[in-house]
């Protein structure tokens, strides 16, 4: 009680500071966001730190071909056309796209946006002898559009991209590859000292990333690395009805979610990523306002399918979907932070399907599959999970784990956990159940992302994903989920196409592939002030709408 | 005095080589990728060796060696893998803020310790003497992180006067000497200071009490002189010790600064060597150690330059 | 702490004469602080010792339902933590992580530390440079500085710190018995130990061990409050113990995201590290002063 006396004092107090200061300041209106990376994420067109470092230096400052619609709460959020208008795979040779693109749009610096700007933005992370080829940028790029192999401009608004095999997945992968300013970065080129080419190129992308040039919506104003990126609206931008409302953004990288919560409530930043949740209660009783939304994330288990693993009977599987209270998880340790997982997608995505096995909490089917499958109280499954103590998408793995443990004893399992350090367990995640890194554990817990089928689907459940070449971690050998692969990739009818991937998802479901816990749901909280604002069914948000009032 | 100068600064070349040694093989002894920075797991294992080629990190590791020596030598200490940025200028960056929490911990931590130290040497066994020892003694026994979460916890959560994070309201790169930004650097100056004054309070007291106790110290009394006279002396005698042991200390805060850092998130090098550990990023690593223990070195090197220049007794022994 | 004791008193050296001892143990005997401290880490010791015959909680066994209960809350008397777990029991068997982790390098240290500068200083020559110029680098680390290298490079883990620390304190202990050994070969007992035909070897086991060891031991235990420090700090920076193992540093750690619920629960671990810290400084300095025959 006394605290709550004090607490006021310090807050008539601290809020007489914080209104000091604003009005020594213009009427300028600024978000002042803290996020949830150690870093601010690259900002020389392709991200760092996955899809967060997207979300603040990908599509703010650059767009790509294709983009996400993030109009809605309440709609799946789905692909729509970018820089380009309208795109097309050539009948005879399924390998080539012809892409049209959007005229009359500019980069930053005034250079005109075209094929020749595709293909250099094609050629930086594709061609090893382009002057602008840049191996950092190489790794978080080219993973996310597996297929892409070259683009050839056809004119000056059409080009031609081409794959490795016919991929009709090759427009949402394009999502993925920002348009940097071909001309800036010339400019950086030319004036860049180093002994060889490769060392100008060098010089001239971390030149670049300090006086970044695109075609978003947000400009770059002022950079501080690691602690301060300051963006301001592009008055200039294409699409007339998403210049930002508000005048600057300044994006602060926080790791520590107790910082990010202390700087909301101070006042210091008036947006916060993934508050505390300990200090939720807290944040709603000052005021504040909390945001959140179903977002394309699985926190799963998945199994091994190696010859001898306990989980290769059907029964099993099922029946530890079947025995979990996710509700309680939910409501339990995660302040209502998450939406139960049923599936990859939930009704309602258009690669949703409809699956016959209904994942949900039913203790005494899942004993009785188990007893079936001749286990009982007295004879126990022991099951080996790996997965780590921290990590990014991972939520709050151990908690959870140690939920999921106690839970599945009841129905006959023994969960063991094999803890280990994230980056290990992210680089064991390639390596493959077979391997000795797997320390004999029959499932491992790594979170996903399921923005694009292949993400989402097919580096999971094809066979020809299996380790070394992708994250098939299991071994998963299923002939029909390899033909629905084939069958999807192959259809590029887009309705025809989302019908075939949702036929594979609900295949993978029926199958019980994976133990389904979760969606995180990426909980931001933010001044009353703050209004405009939507959070999307996705891993990234508009800021265009979202105005701050004095 | 030249030629004790001279042989000290001959006698760290072989000191600052082997450091370098030391700080390339503890990197590289780590395991792990290290390339985890721009790789993501699911990237292919073509792709994987050909980064690695591009990155150099396919050639033996005394070439590599030799290849970081010899720029660092031209004062190239190479690009962070994460970020693309060339690791010298981050590390400048980060090691000026924490010289700046340095400096500010320095001044309250060495005027608090000179303060108790002399008291408490003067008055030995009063209670004056007792309050100025426990104080010290619980400065060096504190965990300087968890008093820096005690005081967020009562000033920033509690109390809501001061901000618990950060290096002012637009980060360090907007800094400016206003209160508005001043007040970002009170809780971890505080908490920085605390060990430097318990050990200053601790060395200048047994110092003082140690020249107190001396024979000269009663003859100057009795033949009249005057106590400010007699303080005159115990501080000129007690100055060289002193003033090593603040110099190690100073060493020891902007070396060690990596815990207070973290607690506050305040941007220093004790911070960017916490993210480059976790993100693996070994060019950042091995150039952020490397230029902590080469201030080290040089302030160890000062501190015992000034000794000597101070105290003649030191040069010939 | 009573074994270190013992043999710090069996190493009595046998040019003292056995009174000595005696004085120095009841000078300690009768100092206040000092025995307060000692009766303190007693317990601290022995309840981490004991902590499965007390009747504790279950240290491990979390529950979504009763999380961060705050201190004297029924049935908890230090609350809970962030995953309901009981605070008393993880504080207490939280000791015997963080005493292993905290003590154990300084052992090791004082091991191999006093065995490198006893030879150091006892045979000099070209074995003497070489072991001091490879502990002069060393110590162009500040200790921090290094524990956090090494441990960051090594990877988290309790061998790991243990590790990091011991290579922290070696280069120290063995700079300080190094010098107290070139101190004593020159002293005359030892001098005439040679002219009496004693071998080098029967020399120093005797005669040196037993000088140099009192210095040497009072400076290591003065070390054990800053490796406990360090130790949780590895810890709480997420380079030592993982979880779900209690050790106070990583419960300070993972205990900060409650500080706006909980705040007095979250600052209990590092008040166990700040005792047992400031306990083993005090008795340190308890011990110089009682073994300093001037005062």
């Amino acid at each position: 009680m006394r605290n709550r006396k004090t607490n006021a004092t310090a807050m008539m107090l601290a809020f007489a500071l914080a209104t000091a200061m604003p009005a020594i300041a213009s009427a300028e209106t600024v978000l002042r966001i803290g996020m949830t990376a150690a870093d601010i994420p690259r900002t020389l067109g392709q991200p760092d730190q996955g899809f967060e470092g997207n979300r603040f230096t990908g599509l703010t400052m650059y767009d790509a071909l294709t983009m996400w619609d993030l109009s809605s709460a309440d709609k799946a959020s789905a692909m729509i056309p970018g820089l380009a208008t309208e795109w097309k795979v050539d009948d005879a040779d399924k390998t080539k796209w012809v892409f049209k693109l959007r005229s009359g749009v500019t980069f930053h610096d005034g250079s005109p946006f075209n094929a020749d700007a595709v293909v250099w933005n094609v050629e930086k992370v594709l061609k090893q002898d382009a002057p602008q080829f840049d191996p950092s940028q190489v790794g978080v790029t080219a993973s996310r559009m597996p297929t892409l192999v070259s683009a050839r401009k056809i004119d000056d608004m059409t080009v031609e991209l081409t794959t490795k095999e016919p991929d009709s997945f090759l427009p949402i992968n394009l999502t993925n590859l920002f348009m940097a300013s071909p001309a800036k970065w010339q400019q950086f080129y030319d004036k860049a000292e180093g002994a060889d080419a490769k060392a100008k190129s060098q010089a001239a992308w971390a030149a670049f990333a300090k006086d970044a040039s695109g075609t978003g919506p947000w400009k770059m104003s002022s950079f501080t690395p690691r602690e301060r990126l300051e963006l301001v609206k592009n008055d200039k931008y294409w699409d007339k009805a998403r210049v930002p409302k508000t005048d600057k953004m300044v994006l602060l990288p926080m790791p520590e979610a107790n910082a990010r919560t202390a700087a909301l409530l101070s006042g210091q930043v008036n947006w916060v990523e993934a508050p505390a949740p300990d200090a939720l209660p807290e944040i709603k009783q000052r005021g504040f306002v909390l945001y959140s939304n179903e977002e394309p994330h699985v926190w799963p288990w998945q199994f091994s399918r190696v010859e001898g693993s306990p989980w290769n009977d059907i029964r099993v599987r099922k029946a530890a979907n079947l025995c979990i209270d996710r509700e309680g998880l939910r409501d339990g340790l995660l302040a209502g932070l998450m939406v139960p997982a049923t599936g990859t997608f939930e009704p309602g995505h258009p690669w949703r399907g409809s699956p016959t096995f209904q994942i949900k909490y039913d203790k005494p089917a899942a004993q009785k599959l188990m007893q079936e499958a001749g286990f009982g109280p007295s004879k126990k499954l022991m099951v080996k999970i790996q997965t780590s103590a921290s990590g990014s998408g991972q939520m709050l793995p151990l908690p959870m784990n140690e939920y999921l443990q106690q839970a599945l004893a009841e129905c006959y399992f023994d969960v063991q956990l094999d803890v280990i350090e994230w980056n290990t367990l992210f680089t064991n995640w390639r390596r493959g159940a077979k391997d000795p890194t797997a320390n004999g554990s029959n499932a491992i817990n790594v979170t996903y992302a399921a923005m694009d089928p292949f993400f989402a689907l097919v580096r999971f459940l094809q066979s020809g994903m299996a380790p070394p070449v992708s994250n098939n971690w299991g071994f998963n050998n299923n002939p029909k989920f390899d033909e629905l692969v084939k069958k999807a990739r192959q259809t590029f009818e887009p309705a025809a196409r989302d019908a075939a991937l949702a036929e594979l998802h609900a295949a993978s479901v029926d199958d019980a592939a994976f133990l389904y816990v979760a969606h995180d749901v990426a909980p931001r909280a933010m001044s009353p002030k703050i209004k405009g604002f939507v959070q999307p069914k996705s891993w990234f948000v508009d800021f265009s709408p979202v105005t701050v009032a004095p | 005095m030249f030629a004790y100068t001279a042989r000290r600064i001959v006698y760290v070349i072989p000191i600052v080589l082997s450091v370098a040694l030391v700080c390339f093989l503890l990197v590289h002894i780590t395991p792990g990728d290290p390339l985890v920075a721009v790789l993501p797991a699911d990237a292919s294992q073509e792709l994987a060796a050909q980064l690695r080629t591009a990155y150099g990190f396919d050639r033996p590791l005394p070439v590599q060696f030799g290849l970081w020596l010899w720029r660092a030598l031209h004062g190239d200490l190479g690009s962070s893998i994460a970020t693309g940025r060339p690791v010298l200028s981050e590390v400048m960056r980060a090691v000026g803020n924490t010289v700046m929490l340095a400096v500010a911990a320095a001044m309250i931590g060495f005027t608090l310790g000179l303060l108790f130290g002399l008291i408490a040497g003067y008055f030995r066994d009063t209670w004056v003497d007792k309050v100025a020892t426990s104080v010290a003694i619980a400065g060096v026994s504190l965990p300087h992180y968890w008093l820096g979460m005690v005081l967020v916890i009562i000033f920033s959560v509690q109390l809501n006067w001061l901000p618990a994070v950060g290096a002012g309201p637009g980060g360090s790169g907007a800094w400016a000497w206003d209160w508005e930004h001043l007040r970002y650097l009170v809780l971890p100056a505080i908490t920085t200071s605390v060990i430097p004054m318990g050990i200053v309070t601790r060395t200048v007291r047994a110092l003082t009490g140690d020249i107190l106790s001396q024979d000269f110290v009663e003859a100057l009394r009795a033949k009249g002189l005057r106590e400010t006279e007699v303080f005159r002396h115990v501080v000129k005698n007690a100055a060289p010790t002193a003033l090593a042991v603040m110099g190690l200390q100073l060493g020891y805060m902007l070396g060690g600064s990596i815990l207070i850092e973290t607690v506050f998130s305040w941007p220093g090098s004790g911070l960017l060597l916490n993210s480059a550990i976790f993100q693996r990023d070994l060019p950042l690593l091995q150039g952020t150690i490397l230029v902590l223990a080469l201030f080290f070195v040089l302030l160890n090197l000062l501190v015992d330059i000034a000794q000597a220049a101070i105290d003649p007794r030191i040069k010939r022994s | 702490m009573s074994i270190m004791t013992d043999a710090a008193l069996q190493a009595a050296p046998t040019t003292k004469a056995r009174g000595y001892w005696s004085t120095v143990a009841r000078r300690i005997t009768r100092d206040k602080v000092s025995m307060a401290c000692a009766f303190i880490l007693v317990l601290i010791f022995a309840s981490a010792l004991l902590a499965p015959w007390l009747h504790l909680a279950d240290p491990y066994q979390g529950s979504m339902i009763r999380r961060l209960r705050h201190i004297g809350a029924p049935g908890y008397p230090l609350g809970t933590d962030e995953l309901g777990r009981d605070m008393l029991a993880r504080l207490i068997y939280g000791g015997r992580l963080s005493l292993i982790v905290g003590i154990l390098p300084v052992i090791l240290a004082f091991v191999i530390g006093t065995s490198l500068g006893l030879v150091a200083g006892y045979v000099g020559g070209k074995l003497n440079t070489a072991i001091m110029r490879t502990v002069d680098v060393f110590y162009a680390f500040p200790s921090v500085l290094l524990a956090i290298a090494i441990s960051g490079a090594l990877g988290a883990g309790i061998v790991n710190s243990i590790v990091s620390l011991t290579i922290v304190f070696v280069p120290q202990i063995t700079r300080v018995a190094e010098s107290v050994t070139t101190g004593v070969r020159n002293m005359d007992f030892v001098e005439a130990a040679r002219a009496s035909g004693a071998g080098p070897f029967t020399i120093m086991r005797v005669h040196m061990l037993g000088n140099v060891l009192g210095p040497i031991f009072v400076y290591a235990t003065g070390l054990i409050s800053v490796s406990m420090i360090l130790a949780a700090g590895l810890s709480f920076l997420g380079l030592g113990t993982k979880p779900p193992e209690p050790e106070w540093g990583l419960m300070l750690n993972t205990l900060r995201t409650a500080i706006y619920v909980n705040p007095w629960v979250a600052a209990l671990p590092g008040a166990m590290i700040f005792a047992v810290s400031i306990c083993f400084n005090l008795l340190s300095d308890g011990m110089r002063s009682a073994m300093d025959i001037r005062n």
